[in-house]
Protein backbone atom coordinates (compact mmCIF):
# COMPACT_ATOMS: atom_id res chain seq x y z
CA UNK A 1 0.00 0.00 0.00
CA UNK A 2 2.75 2.38 1.02
CA UNK A 3 4.68 1.73 -2.18
CA UNK A 4 1.67 2.77 -4.20
CA UNK A 5 1.42 6.13 -2.45
CA UNK A 6 5.07 6.73 -3.20
CA UNK A 7 4.35 5.95 -6.84
CA UNK A 8 1.46 8.39 -6.93
CA UNK A 9 3.53 11.09 -5.26
CA UNK A 10 6.39 10.52 -7.72
CA UNK A 11 4.03 10.74 -10.70
CA UNK A 12 2.51 13.95 -9.36
CA UNK A 13 5.96 15.48 -8.90
CA UNK A 14 7.04 14.45 -12.40
CA UNK A 15 3.86 15.89 -13.92
CA UNK A 16 4.29 19.17 -12.02
CA UNK A 17 7.93 19.49 -13.05
CA UNK A 18 7.03 18.74 -16.68
CA UNK A 19 4.26 21.36 -16.58
CA UNK A 20 6.62 23.93 -15.12
CA UNK A 21 9.28 23.22 -17.74
CA UNK A 22 6.73 23.42 -20.56
CA UNK A 23 5.53 26.75 -19.23
CA UNK A 24 9.09 28.01 -18.88
CA UNK A 25 9.91 26.98 -22.45
CA UNK A 26 6.81 28.72 -23.76
CA UNK A 27 7.82 31.82 -21.79
CA UNK A 28 11.30 31.72 -23.33
CA UNK A 29 9.77 31.33 -26.81
CA UNK A 30 7.49 34.29 -26.23
CA UNK A 31 10.34 36.48 -24.99
CA UNK A 32 12.54 35.46 -27.93
CA UNK A 33 9.75 36.22 -30.43
CA UNK A 34 9.27 39.67 -28.94
CA UNK A 35 13.00 40.43 -29.00
CA UNK A 36 13.09 39.40 -32.65
CA UNK A 37 10.08 41.59 -33.51
CA UNK A 38 11.55 44.55 -31.62
CA UNK A 39 14.90 44.05 -33.33
CA UNK A 40 13.23 44.04 -36.74
CA UNK A 41 11.38 47.26 -35.86
CA UNK A 42 14.61 48.86 -34.65
CA UNK A 43 16.38 47.82 -37.83
CA UNK A 44 13.61 49.34 -39.95
CA UNK A 45 13.79 52.66 -38.09
CA UNK A 46 17.58 52.78 -38.34
CA UNK A 47 17.33 52.27 -42.10
CA UNK A 48 14.67 54.97 -42.30
CA UNK A 49 16.87 57.36 -40.35
CA UNK A 50 19.90 56.69 -42.55
CA UNK A 51 17.82 57.15 -45.70
CA UNK A 52 16.42 60.44 -44.40
CA UNK A 53 19.92 61.58 -43.43
CA UNK A 54 21.17 60.72 -46.90
CA UNK A 55 18.43 62.89 -48.44
CA UNK A 56 19.26 65.70 -46.05
CA UNK A 57 22.93 65.40 -47.06
CA UNK A 58 21.95 65.80 -50.72
CA UNK A 59 19.74 68.77 -49.96
CA UNK A 60 22.42 70.56 -47.94
CA UNK A 61 25.38 69.40 -50.06
CA UNK A 62 27.20 67.65 -47.20
CA UNK A 63 29.43 64.82 -48.48
CA UNK A 64 30.59 63.74 -44.99
CA UNK A 65 26.98 63.23 -43.89
CA UNK A 66 26.26 61.36 -47.08
CA UNK A 67 29.20 59.02 -46.37
CA UNK A 68 28.04 58.43 -42.79
CA UNK A 69 24.51 57.64 -43.98
CA UNK A 70 25.87 55.25 -46.62
CA UNK A 71 28.04 53.48 -44.06
CA UNK A 72 25.02 53.08 -41.78
CA UNK A 73 22.94 51.59 -44.58
CA UNK A 74 25.66 49.09 -45.50
CA UNK A 75 26.96 48.24 -42.04
CA UNK A 76 27.79 44.70 -41.01
CA UNK A 77 25.67 43.70 -37.96
CA UNK A 78 28.81 43.59 -35.76
CA UNK A 79 29.75 47.19 -36.59
CA UNK A 80 26.23 48.52 -36.59
CA UNK A 81 26.45 50.34 -33.27
CA UNK A 82 29.68 52.08 -34.25
CA UNK A 83 28.47 53.37 -37.59
CA UNK A 84 25.12 54.46 -36.17
CA UNK A 85 27.00 56.49 -33.55
CA UNK A 86 29.08 58.01 -36.36
CA UNK A 87 25.89 58.98 -38.16
CA UNK A 88 24.45 60.56 -35.01
CA UNK A 89 27.66 62.55 -34.57
CA UNK A 90 27.57 63.68 -38.21
CA UNK A 91 23.96 64.78 -37.79
CA UNK A 92 24.74 66.65 -34.59
CA UNK A 93 27.70 68.42 -36.20
CA UNK A 94 25.44 70.09 -38.76
CA UNK A 95 24.55 73.71 -38.33
CA UNK A 96 20.78 73.35 -38.48
CA UNK A 97 19.01 75.72 -40.78
CA UNK A 98 15.46 75.53 -39.45
CA UNK A 99 14.05 75.55 -42.98
CA UNK A 100 16.01 72.50 -44.20
CA UNK A 101 13.52 70.49 -46.23
CA UNK A 102 14.00 66.99 -44.78
CA UNK A 103 15.08 68.03 -41.31
CA UNK A 104 11.72 67.19 -39.74
CA UNK A 105 11.95 63.71 -41.22
CA UNK A 106 15.46 63.08 -39.85
CA UNK A 107 14.45 64.43 -36.48
CA UNK A 108 11.31 62.26 -36.31
CA UNK A 109 13.22 59.18 -37.46
CA UNK A 110 15.88 59.82 -34.82
CA UNK A 111 13.29 60.07 -32.07
CA UNK A 112 11.66 56.90 -33.32
CA UNK A 113 15.03 55.12 -33.22
CA UNK A 114 15.54 56.26 -29.62
CA UNK A 115 12.08 55.07 -28.59
CA UNK A 116 12.36 51.72 -30.35
CA UNK A 117 15.82 51.19 -28.91
CA UNK A 118 14.47 51.78 -25.40
CA UNK A 119 11.68 49.26 -25.97
CA UNK A 120 14.07 46.79 -27.60
CA UNK A 121 16.59 46.93 -24.77
CA UNK A 122 13.88 46.53 -22.13
CA UNK A 123 12.65 43.39 -23.91
CA UNK A 124 16.21 42.06 -24.21
CA UNK A 125 16.68 42.64 -20.49
CA UNK A 126 13.51 40.67 -19.70
CA UNK A 127 14.58 37.83 -21.97
CA UNK A 128 18.08 37.68 -20.53
CA UNK A 129 16.72 37.64 -16.96
CA UNK A 130 14.87 34.40 -17.70
CA UNK A 131 17.62 32.89 -19.88
CA UNK A 132 20.19 33.38 -17.15
CA UNK A 133 18.27 31.45 -14.51
CA UNK A 134 20.18 28.47 -13.21
CA UNK A 135 17.53 25.91 -14.20
CA UNK A 136 17.24 27.33 -17.71
CA UNK A 137 21.01 27.22 -18.18
CA UNK A 138 21.32 23.75 -16.64
CA UNK A 139 18.71 22.20 -18.94
CA UNK A 140 19.78 24.48 -21.84
CA UNK A 141 16.14 25.47 -22.40
CA UNK A 142 17.19 28.59 -24.27
CA UNK A 143 19.27 26.78 -26.88
CA UNK A 144 16.57 27.08 -29.55
CA UNK A 145 17.02 30.84 -29.73
CA UNK A 146 20.15 32.92 -30.14
CA UNK A 147 20.96 35.00 -27.07
CA UNK A 148 19.47 38.47 -27.66
CA UNK A 149 21.87 41.43 -27.56
CA UNK A 150 21.36 44.95 -26.30
CA UNK A 151 21.68 47.64 -28.92
CA UNK A 152 24.04 50.12 -27.31
CA UNK A 153 24.34 53.48 -28.97
CA UNK A 154 24.36 57.05 -27.85
CA UNK A 155 20.71 58.13 -27.86
CA UNK A 156 20.28 59.66 -31.30
CA UNK A 157 17.78 62.35 -30.28
CA UNK A 158 18.59 65.61 -32.00
CA UNK A 159 17.86 68.83 -30.23
CA UNK A 160 16.33 70.65 -33.15
CA UNK A 161 13.30 71.99 -31.36
CA UNK A 162 12.77 75.69 -31.77
CA UNK A 163 13.81 77.24 -28.46
CA UNK A 164 11.32 79.34 -26.54
CA UNK A 165 12.41 82.98 -26.88
CA UNK A 166 14.03 84.29 -23.69
CA UNK A 167 12.04 86.37 -21.25
CA UNK B 1 -6.52 52.51 -33.81
CA UNK B 2 -8.51 50.42 -31.28
CA UNK B 3 -7.15 51.23 -27.86
CA UNK B 4 -7.98 49.60 -24.53
CA UNK B 5 -6.99 51.59 -21.45
CA UNK B 6 -7.06 50.25 -17.88
CA UNK B 7 -7.28 52.62 -14.93
CA UNK B 8 -6.75 50.94 -11.55
CA UNK B 9 -8.52 53.61 -9.49
CA UNK B 10 -12.21 54.29 -9.29
CA UNK B 11 -13.59 56.95 -11.60
CA UNK B 12 -16.05 58.02 -8.87
CA UNK B 13 -13.26 59.63 -6.87
CA UNK B 14 -11.13 62.41 -8.35
CA UNK B 15 -7.42 61.76 -8.57
CA UNK B 16 -4.35 62.34 -10.68
CA UNK B 17 -4.31 58.99 -12.47
CA UNK B 18 -8.06 59.05 -13.15
CA UNK B 19 -7.88 62.57 -14.61
CA UNK B 20 -4.91 61.55 -16.72
CA UNK B 21 -6.77 58.53 -18.10
CA UNK B 22 -9.94 60.52 -18.77
CA UNK B 23 -8.12 63.34 -20.59
CA UNK B 24 -5.99 60.91 -22.58
CA UNK B 25 -9.04 58.86 -23.59
CA UNK B 26 -11.03 61.92 -24.61
CA UNK B 27 -8.13 63.39 -26.58
CA UNK B 28 -7.54 60.09 -28.41
CA UNK B 29 -11.25 59.88 -29.22
CA UNK B 30 -11.19 63.45 -30.56
CA UNK B 31 -8.26 62.41 -32.78
CA UNK B 32 -10.47 59.72 -34.30
CA UNK B 33 -9.37 56.61 -32.38
CA UNK B 34 -11.66 54.04 -30.79
CA UNK B 35 -11.06 53.95 -27.05
CA UNK B 36 -12.49 51.82 -24.27
CA UNK B 37 -11.52 52.48 -20.66
CA UNK B 38 -11.86 49.76 -18.03
CA UNK B 39 -11.97 51.08 -14.47
CA UNK B 40 -13.68 50.38 -11.17
CA UNK B 41 -16.83 52.50 -11.01
CA UNK B 42 -20.17 52.59 -9.30
CA UNK B 43 -22.56 51.49 -12.03
CA UNK B 44 -25.42 53.56 -10.58
CA UNK B 45 -23.51 56.77 -11.20
CA UNK B 46 -23.32 58.54 -14.53
CA UNK B 47 -20.42 57.16 -16.58
CA UNK B 48 -18.82 58.54 -19.74
CA UNK B 49 -19.76 56.48 -22.83
CA UNK B 50 -16.25 55.05 -23.32
CA UNK B 51 -16.03 53.73 -19.75
CA UNK B 52 -16.59 50.05 -18.93
CA UNK B 53 -17.08 49.41 -15.23
CA UNK B 54 -15.13 46.60 -13.61
CA UNK B 55 -17.36 46.73 -10.55
CA UNK B 56 -17.07 48.60 -7.28
CA UNK B 57 -13.70 49.31 -5.80
CA UNK B 58 -12.42 48.54 -2.32
CA UNK B 59 -10.53 51.27 -0.46
CA UNK B 60 -6.90 50.34 0.25
CA UNK B 61 -4.39 52.46 2.15
CA UNK B 62 -1.30 53.02 0.08
CA UNK B 63 1.57 55.49 0.05
CA UNK B 64 -0.05 57.83 2.54
CA UNK B 65 -3.38 58.09 0.79
CA UNK B 66 -6.38 55.87 0.20
CA UNK B 67 -6.56 54.15 -3.17
CA UNK B 68 -9.71 52.45 -4.37
CA UNK B 69 -8.82 49.22 -6.12
CA UNK B 70 -10.44 46.10 -7.46
CA UNK B 71 -8.58 42.81 -7.53
CA UNK B 72 -9.83 39.25 -7.39
CA UNK B 73 -11.59 36.52 -9.37
CA UNK B 74 -14.67 38.59 -10.24
CA UNK B 75 -12.54 41.46 -11.49
CA UNK B 76 -10.41 38.95 -13.44
CA UNK B 77 -13.51 37.62 -15.19
CA UNK B 78 -14.56 41.13 -16.15
CA UNK B 79 -11.08 41.94 -17.45
CA UNK B 80 -11.14 38.77 -19.56
CA UNK B 81 -14.55 39.60 -21.01
CA UNK B 82 -13.50 43.19 -21.77
CA UNK B 83 -10.30 42.03 -23.52
CA UNK B 84 -12.20 39.49 -25.59
CA UNK B 85 -14.88 41.98 -26.65
CA UNK B 86 -12.47 44.84 -27.32
CA UNK B 87 -10.19 43.34 -30.00
CA UNK B 88 -7.70 46.07 -29.22
CA UNK B 89 -4.66 46.93 -31.31
CA UNK B 90 -2.92 48.00 -28.16
CA UNK B 91 -3.57 47.71 -24.43
CA UNK B 92 -2.50 50.64 -22.24
CA UNK B 93 -2.40 50.01 -18.48
CA UNK B 94 -1.68 52.53 -15.74
CA UNK B 95 0.25 51.72 -12.54
CA UNK B 96 0.59 47.98 -13.22
CA UNK B 97 2.92 47.06 -10.37
CA UNK B 98 0.42 47.37 -7.55
CA UNK B 99 -2.20 44.60 -7.25
CA UNK B 100 -4.99 46.11 -9.31
CA UNK B 101 -7.10 45.84 -12.44
CA UNK B 102 -4.06 46.95 -14.40
CA UNK B 103 -1.96 44.07 -13.10
CA UNK B 104 -4.77 41.63 -13.88
CA UNK B 105 -5.08 42.99 -17.41
CA UNK B 106 -1.34 42.64 -18.02
CA UNK B 107 -1.32 39.06 -16.72
CA UNK B 108 -4.40 38.10 -18.72
CA UNK B 109 -3.50 39.75 -22.03
CA UNK B 110 -1.31 38.78 -24.93
CA UNK B 111 -0.05 41.27 -27.45
CA UNK B 112 1.27 44.84 -27.37
CA UNK B 113 0.99 46.22 -23.85
CA UNK B 114 2.00 49.79 -22.97
CA UNK B 115 2.30 50.68 -19.29
CA UNK B 116 2.43 54.11 -17.72
CA UNK B 117 4.14 54.53 -14.37
CA UNK B 118 2.87 57.53 -12.43
CA UNK B 119 4.25 57.39 -8.90
CA UNK B 120 7.83 57.82 -7.97
CA UNK B 121 7.55 55.19 -5.27
CA UNK B 122 10.68 53.73 -3.83
CA UNK B 123 11.16 50.02 -3.44
CA UNK B 124 8.80 48.67 -0.82
CA UNK B 125 9.11 45.45 1.12
CA UNK B 126 6.03 44.10 -0.64
CA UNK B 127 7.66 44.76 -3.98
CA UNK B 128 10.83 42.95 -3.01
CA UNK B 129 8.87 39.94 -1.75
CA UNK B 130 6.83 39.73 -4.92
CA UNK B 131 9.85 40.00 -7.23
CA UNK B 132 8.92 36.79 -9.08
CA UNK B 133 5.36 37.92 -9.79
CA UNK B 134 6.61 41.39 -10.66
CA UNK B 135 9.00 39.93 -13.22
CA UNK B 136 6.06 38.10 -14.85
CA UNK B 137 4.10 41.34 -15.04
CA UNK B 138 7.01 43.38 -16.35
CA UNK B 139 8.02 40.94 -19.06
CA UNK B 140 4.54 41.13 -20.56
CA UNK B 141 4.81 44.87 -20.93
CA UNK B 142 6.13 45.88 -24.32
CA UNK B 143 6.75 49.57 -23.81
CA UNK B 144 6.95 51.57 -20.62
CA UNK B 145 6.10 55.24 -20.19
CA UNK B 146 7.22 57.27 -17.20
CA UNK B 147 5.42 60.57 -16.53
CA UNK B 148 8.47 62.24 -15.02
CA UNK B 149 12.22 61.92 -14.84
CA UNK B 150 11.80 60.86 -11.22
CA UNK B 151 9.31 58.11 -12.09
CA UNK B 152 11.77 56.93 -14.74
CA UNK B 153 14.63 56.93 -12.28
CA UNK B 154 12.63 54.73 -9.91
CA UNK B 155 12.05 52.28 -12.72
CA UNK B 156 15.69 52.14 -13.66
CA UNK B 157 16.71 51.59 -10.06
CA UNK B 158 13.99 49.26 -8.86
CA UNK B 159 12.26 47.63 -11.79
CA UNK B 160 15.26 46.88 -13.99
CA UNK B 161 14.27 48.78 -17.04
CA UNK B 162 14.03 52.16 -18.58
CA UNK B 163 10.91 53.79 -19.84
CA UNK B 164 10.13 56.55 -22.26
CA UNK B 165 9.46 59.85 -20.60
CA UNK B 166 6.22 61.53 -21.60
CA UNK B 167 4.93 64.20 -19.23
CA UNK B 168 1.38 64.44 -17.96
CA UNK B 169 -0.84 66.39 -20.30
CA UNK B 170 -3.03 69.34 -19.48
CA UNK B 171 -6.13 70.51 -21.35
CA UNK B 172 -4.76 74.03 -21.83
CA UNK B 173 -7.85 75.65 -23.34
CA UNK B 174 -10.05 74.44 -20.46
CA UNK B 175 -7.85 76.40 -18.05
CA UNK B 176 -6.97 79.37 -20.22
CA UNK B 177 -10.61 80.41 -20.65
CA UNK B 178 -12.05 79.60 -17.23
CA UNK B 179 -14.10 82.33 -15.54
CA UNK B 180 -12.64 83.61 -12.23
CA UNK B 181 -14.83 83.06 -9.15
CA UNK B 182 -17.07 86.07 -8.41
CA UNK B 183 -15.26 88.76 -6.42
CA UNK B 184 -11.77 87.32 -7.01
CA UNK B 185 -8.91 88.24 -7.07
CA UNK B 186 -10.13 91.57 -5.71
CA UNK B 187 -8.28 94.90 -5.34
CA UNK B 188 -6.10 93.83 -2.39
CA UNK B 189 -4.59 90.93 -4.32
CA UNK B 190 -4.96 87.19 -3.85
CA UNK B 191 -2.69 84.20 -3.47
CA UNK B 192 -3.78 80.62 -4.19
CA UNK B 193 -2.97 77.10 -3.05
CA UNK B 194 -4.46 73.79 -4.13
CA UNK B 195 -3.95 70.36 -2.57
CA UNK B 196 -4.31 68.32 0.62
CA UNK B 197 -3.22 71.09 2.92
CA UNK B 198 -3.03 68.79 5.95
CA UNK B 199 -0.36 66.65 4.25
CA UNK B 200 3.07 67.91 5.44
CA UNK B 201 4.88 67.36 2.10
CA UNK B 202 2.51 69.81 0.41
CA UNK B 203 4.16 72.54 2.48
CA UNK B 204 0.99 74.47 3.35
CA UNK B 205 2.33 75.58 6.78
CA UNK B 206 5.19 77.35 5.00
CA UNK B 207 2.69 79.29 2.92
CA UNK B 208 0.55 80.06 5.99
CA UNK B 209 3.58 81.44 7.80
CA UNK B 210 4.48 83.60 4.79
CA UNK B 211 0.88 84.77 4.46
CA UNK B 212 0.71 85.82 8.11
CA UNK B 213 3.88 87.92 7.56
CA UNK B 214 2.45 89.51 4.40
CA UNK B 215 -1.03 90.06 5.77
CA UNK B 216 0.33 92.38 8.48
CA UNK B 217 1.26 95.10 5.92
CA UNK B 218 -1.33 94.31 3.26
CA UNK B 219 -4.83 94.71 4.65
CA UNK B 220 -6.59 93.63 1.44
CA UNK B 221 -4.55 90.53 0.63
CA UNK B 222 -6.47 87.23 0.65
CA UNK B 223 -5.56 83.55 0.43
CA UNK B 224 -7.69 81.12 -1.58
CA UNK B 225 -7.25 77.43 -0.70
CA UNK B 226 -8.79 74.46 -2.49
CA UNK B 227 -8.46 70.83 -1.50
CA UNK B 228 -9.81 68.33 1.03
CA UNK B 229 -9.19 68.72 4.76
CA UNK B 230 -10.40 70.43 7.92
CA UNK B 231 -9.27 74.09 8.13
CA UNK B 232 -9.29 73.88 11.95
CA UNK B 233 -6.31 71.47 11.75
CA UNK B 234 -4.02 74.06 10.20
CA UNK B 235 -5.22 77.40 11.62
CA UNK B 236 -3.98 76.94 15.21
CA UNK B 237 -1.11 79.42 14.98
CA UNK B 238 -2.90 81.94 12.75
CA UNK B 239 -4.33 85.06 14.41
CA UNK B 240 -8.13 85.25 14.03
CA UNK B 241 -8.12 88.49 12.03
CA UNK B 242 -5.75 86.91 9.48
CA UNK B 243 -7.63 83.62 9.40
CA UNK B 244 -10.73 85.56 8.31
CA UNK B 245 -8.89 86.45 5.11
CA UNK B 246 -8.33 82.83 4.18
CA UNK B 247 -11.05 81.17 2.11
CA UNK B 248 -11.24 77.38 2.07
CA UNK B 249 -13.17 75.99 -0.88
CA UNK B 250 -12.82 72.33 0.18
CA UNK B 251 -12.57 69.65 -2.49
CA UNK B 252 -13.32 71.28 -5.85
CA UNK B 253 -14.53 69.89 -9.17
CA UNK B 254 -12.34 70.06 -12.27
CA UNK B 255 -14.27 73.10 -13.48
CA UNK B 256 -13.90 74.90 -10.18
CA UNK B 257 -10.22 74.04 -10.06
CA UNK B 258 -9.69 75.89 -13.33
CA UNK B 259 -11.80 78.82 -12.06
CA UNK B 260 -9.91 78.85 -8.76
CA UNK B 261 -6.56 79.06 -10.55
CA UNK B 262 -7.85 82.00 -12.59
CA UNK B 263 -9.05 83.72 -9.40
CA UNK B 264 -5.66 84.51 -7.88
CA UNK B 265 -2.79 86.85 -8.75
CA UNK B 266 -0.13 84.34 -7.78
CA UNK B 267 -0.28 80.57 -7.36
CA UNK B 268 2.02 79.10 -4.70
CA UNK B 269 3.45 75.54 -4.68
CA UNK B 270 5.33 75.45 -1.34
CA UNK B 271 5.90 71.64 -1.46
CA UNK B 272 8.71 70.24 0.62
CA UNK B 273 9.35 67.14 -1.51
CA UNK B 274 7.85 63.86 -2.66
CA UNK B 275 6.30 65.30 -5.78
CA UNK B 276 6.69 63.16 -8.85
CA UNK B 277 5.61 65.65 -11.44
CA UNK B 278 3.70 68.66 -10.16
CA UNK B 279 0.60 68.41 -12.32
CA UNK B 280 -0.84 71.47 -10.62
CA UNK B 281 2.00 73.57 -12.01
CA UNK B 282 1.12 72.81 -15.63
CA UNK B 283 -2.50 73.60 -14.76
CA UNK B 284 -1.56 76.94 -13.23
CA UNK B 285 0.62 77.71 -16.27
CA UNK B 286 -2.31 76.83 -18.55
CA UNK B 287 -4.54 79.16 -16.52
CA UNK B 288 -2.04 81.96 -17.12
CA UNK B 289 -1.44 82.45 -13.40
CA UNK B 290 2.11 83.36 -12.32
CA UNK B 291 3.69 80.75 -10.06
CA UNK B 292 5.92 80.83 -7.02
CA UNK B 293 7.23 77.30 -6.40
CA UNK B 294 9.65 75.47 -4.13
CA UNK B 295 12.99 74.88 -5.78
CA UNK B 296 12.56 71.11 -6.24
CA UNK B 297 14.16 69.17 -9.11
CA UNK B 298 10.82 67.92 -10.37
CA UNK B 299 9.33 71.44 -10.35
CA UNK B 300 12.37 72.96 -12.00
CA UNK B 301 12.00 70.51 -14.90
CA UNK B 302 8.35 71.33 -15.48
CA UNK B 303 8.97 75.06 -15.12
CA UNK B 304 11.50 75.29 -17.96
CA UNK B 305 14.49 75.12 -15.62
CA UNK B 306 12.85 77.69 -13.34
CA UNK B 307 12.40 80.35 -16.01
CA UNK B 308 8.61 80.02 -16.10
CA UNK B 309 8.11 80.75 -12.39
CA UNK B 310 9.74 82.35 -9.39
CA UNK B 311 11.52 79.63 -7.39
CA UNK B 312 12.08 79.87 -3.64
CA UNK B 313 14.21 77.77 -1.27
CA UNK B 314 12.31 74.76 0.11
CA UNK B 315 10.64 75.33 3.49
CA UNK B 316 11.69 78.98 3.90
CA UNK B 317 8.65 81.16 4.78
CA UNK B 318 10.71 84.37 4.94
CA UNK B 319 12.02 83.95 1.41
CA UNK B 320 8.56 82.95 0.21
CA UNK B 321 6.98 86.07 1.76
CA UNK B 322 9.66 88.28 0.17
CA UNK B 323 9.22 86.75 -3.29
CA UNK B 324 5.43 86.97 -3.03
CA UNK B 325 5.60 90.62 -2.01
CA UNK B 326 7.86 91.46 -4.97
CA UNK B 327 5.55 89.72 -7.42
CA UNK B 328 2.36 91.20 -5.97
CA UNK B 329 3.86 94.69 -6.39
CA UNK B 330 5.09 94.10 -9.93
CA UNK B 331 2.28 93.46 -12.46
CA UNK B 332 4.72 93.68 -15.38
CA UNK B 333 6.84 90.85 -14.01
CA UNK B 334 3.71 88.82 -13.28
CA UNK B 335 2.50 89.08 -16.84
CA UNK B 336 5.98 88.33 -18.19
CA UNK B 337 6.07 85.14 -16.11
CA UNK B 338 2.58 84.19 -17.27
CA UNK B 339 3.54 84.78 -20.92
CA UNK B 340 6.62 82.62 -20.59
CA UNK B 341 4.58 79.93 -18.81
CA UNK B 342 1.98 79.82 -21.55
CA UNK B 343 4.74 79.18 -24.13
CA UNK B 344 6.18 76.42 -21.97
CA UNK B 345 2.84 74.78 -21.26
CA UNK B 346 2.04 74.39 -24.97
CA UNK B 347 4.32 71.33 -24.99
CA UNK B 348 2.15 69.80 -22.26
CA UNK B 349 -1.17 70.29 -24.04
CA UNK B 350 -2.99 66.97 -24.36
CA UNK B 351 -3.15 67.16 -28.14
CA UNK B 352 0.68 67.25 -28.22
CA UNK B 353 1.12 64.69 -25.44
CA UNK B 354 -1.40 62.26 -26.99
CA UNK B 355 0.61 62.27 -30.23
CA UNK B 356 3.66 61.20 -28.27
CA UNK B 357 1.65 58.44 -26.60
CA UNK B 358 0.43 57.27 -30.02
CA UNK B 359 4.06 57.08 -31.11
CA UNK B 360 4.70 54.65 -28.25
CA UNK B 361 1.59 52.62 -29.20
CA UNK B 362 2.91 52.26 -32.74
CA UNK B 363 6.31 51.19 -31.49
CA UNK B 364 4.75 48.63 -29.14
CA UNK B 365 2.66 47.24 -31.99
CA UNK B 366 5.72 46.99 -34.23
CA UNK B 367 7.66 45.23 -31.50
CA UNK B 368 4.98 42.59 -30.92
CA UNK B 369 4.25 39.62 -33.11
CA UNK B 370 0.45 39.71 -32.52
CA UNK B 371 -2.49 41.92 -31.48
CA UNK B 372 -4.14 42.05 -28.06
CA UNK B 373 -6.15 39.04 -26.92
CA UNK B 374 -7.07 37.39 -23.65
CA UNK B 375 -5.61 34.05 -22.59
Amino acid sequence: MRGMWWMVAAVVVVVLVAMYLTWLTARLDRLAARCAAAHAALDAHLVRRAAAASQLADALGRPELKAAARAALEAHPDDRELVENDLTRALRALPYPPDAPTLAEVSAASRQVALTRQVHNDLVRDALAVRRRRLVRLLRLGRRHAEPRYFDVDDPILDTSVPVPPL
Amino acid sequence: MRIGIVCPYSFDVPGGVQNHVRDLAETLISLGHEVSVLAPADEDGELPPYLVSAGRAVPVRYNGSVARLSFGPISAARVRRWLAAGEFDVLHVHEPVTPSLSMLAVLLARGPVVATFHTAMTRSRAMAAAQGVLQLVLEKITARIAVSALARKVQVEHLDGGGWEIPNGVAVSRYAHAEPLPGWPGPGGAVGFLGRYTEPRKGFPVLLDAFVRLAADRPGLRLLVAGPGDPADVLDDVPAHTARRITFLGLVSETDKARMLRSVDVYVAPNTGGESFGMILTEAMAAGTPIVASDLDAFRRVLDGGRAAALVPVGDPVALARTLAELLDDPARRSALARRASQVVAAYDWTVVAQRVLEVYRTAIEATPRSVAGI
